[in-house]
């Protein structure tokens, strides 16, 4: 089987692999690299929800940027909520502190009726700068993520795309 | 050499030249060297292990605690992928094999172009000159057409023959596969013109019967 696929050694077999891994591996580290550049902890990510219409739709991606010097009423935030591992896209709405005292945020969906104290974790009234916003949103692009929210909604089509392009790289020799 | 491969492809027709090279020349007691391999794969596997590390650490610790060493880790791997890539492109540069035999050390490259099916070799290697060897550089090129059947089948005899007239160190390895150039099926020129080369010669003939004024360029 090892052989039809052109494979003749050890050798040979570790250079096949060595493709296939480093295929990965570099998307995984420019992922990382856009990671450290823009100071966040995941810099690019899609929208899930319609609660931002219409500035952003599900299936937006969204370009993060977390070096802003300060972040003011009317921007974009992308924050986690504590315990909870769902990105929020939502407009800040008021600030208080900054300075000396740690930055607090409040946000609201602008296509919500009521700001985001319910979405927070319990207890919790406002997001800390610090803790919780991985970033502010600088750019976008429409639509292209929907891919993204077809596979994270239909697991099997990311085990067969995982697959497809796995075989790809193993059976090609140009 | 058993499998059929697709003569239309031209990847095709130089990998299983590729392959069949090492084990020709290992064939004739040329001990094999892996050497630009085993730097290739050490330096890729180190890029590798390092993104492998570093996917373990966030998942396991996050970004706040990974993200110093996120840093460092990002420039060491494209820093030895680029390193990787620079060694693929300018160092090995089409090396399939590395031997020895007899103290004379043979380095082959091979290549081709995109669309056309001829094989390109380089032989690097060293020749006895009195008590010291002295490096000598071959360029030996001929159509797949030579060793491949039409319907896509390896013939190692014609391509260890071309390998063994052109290359003075394997001929001497391996002298009953020296063949005499009587300018069929192996070219000089290249593939397409191989026609042409031969067409020129039946020319000439011809022109040798007299009836003349062509310019006929002879070749091979």
């Amino acid at each position: 089987m090892l052989s039809s696929l052109g494979i003749t050694s050890t050798r040979s077999l570790l250079t096949q692999v060595l493709n296939f891994a480093l295929v990965l591996s570099s998307a995984f580290m420019l992922w990382k690299a856009l990671s450290v550049a823009a100071d966040s902890p995941s810099p690019i990510v899609v929208v899930l929800s319609g609660s931002m219409e219409p500035a952003f739709e599900r299936g937006d991606l969204l370009f993060l940027w977390n070096r802003a010097p300060d972040t003011r009423v009317g921007d974009i935030v992308v924050y986690n909520v504590r315990g909870k591992d769902i990105p929020i896209v939502h407009r800040v709405v008021r600030r208080f502190g900054g300075g000396a005292t740690p930055l607090r945020l409040l946000t609201k969906g602008d296509n919500n009726a009521a700001d985001d104290t319910e979405l927070y974790a319990p207890g919790q009234n406002y997001l800390d700068r610090e803790k919780d916003v991985i970033g502010s949103v600088v750019g976008y692009v429409p639509m292209v993520g929907y891919v993204t929210i077809l596979l994270s909604e239909y697991p099997w089509l990311k085990k067969a795309m995982l697959g497809i392009m796995g075989l790809t790289v193993v059976l090609q020799r140009e | 050499m058993a499998s059929k491969i697709s003569v239309y492809s031209v990847p095709d027709l130089k990998n299983t030249s590729d392959d069949a090279l090492p084990n020709y020349l290992t064939s004739l007691k040329f001990k094999q060297s892996h050497i630009y391999t085993d730097v290739r794969l050490a330096l890729g596997y180190t890029a590798v292990v390092i993104s492998g590390v570093l996917f373990y650490a966030d998942w396991k610790l996050g970004w706040d605690k990974t993200k110093f060493w996120t840093l460092w880790a990002v420039l060491a791997y494209f820093a030895i992928n680029t390193a990787l890539t620079y060694w693929i492109w300018f160092v090995e540069n089409g090396i399939t094999f590395v031997g020895e035999r007899n103290g004379v050390k043979l380095v082959i490259s091979t290549s081709t172009k995109k669309h056309d099916p001829i094989y390109n070799v380089t032989a690097r290697y060293t020749v006895k000159d009195g008590s010291k060897f002295v490096e000598k550089e071959v360029k030996a090129k001929a159509p797949f057409t030579r060793w491949f059947t039409a319907d896509g089948y390896f013939v190692a005899k014609p391509f260890q023959q071309f390998l063994a007239s052109e290359i003075s160190a394997i001929g001497e390895a391996d002298p009953s596969n020296v063949v005499e150039e009587i300018g069929r099926g192996s070219s000089h020129e290249g593939g397409a013109k191989d026609i042409d080369a031969q067409l020129y010669k039946l020319a000439g003939f011809v022109d040798q019967q007299g009836q003349g004024g062509s310019k006929v360029r002879r070749r091979g």
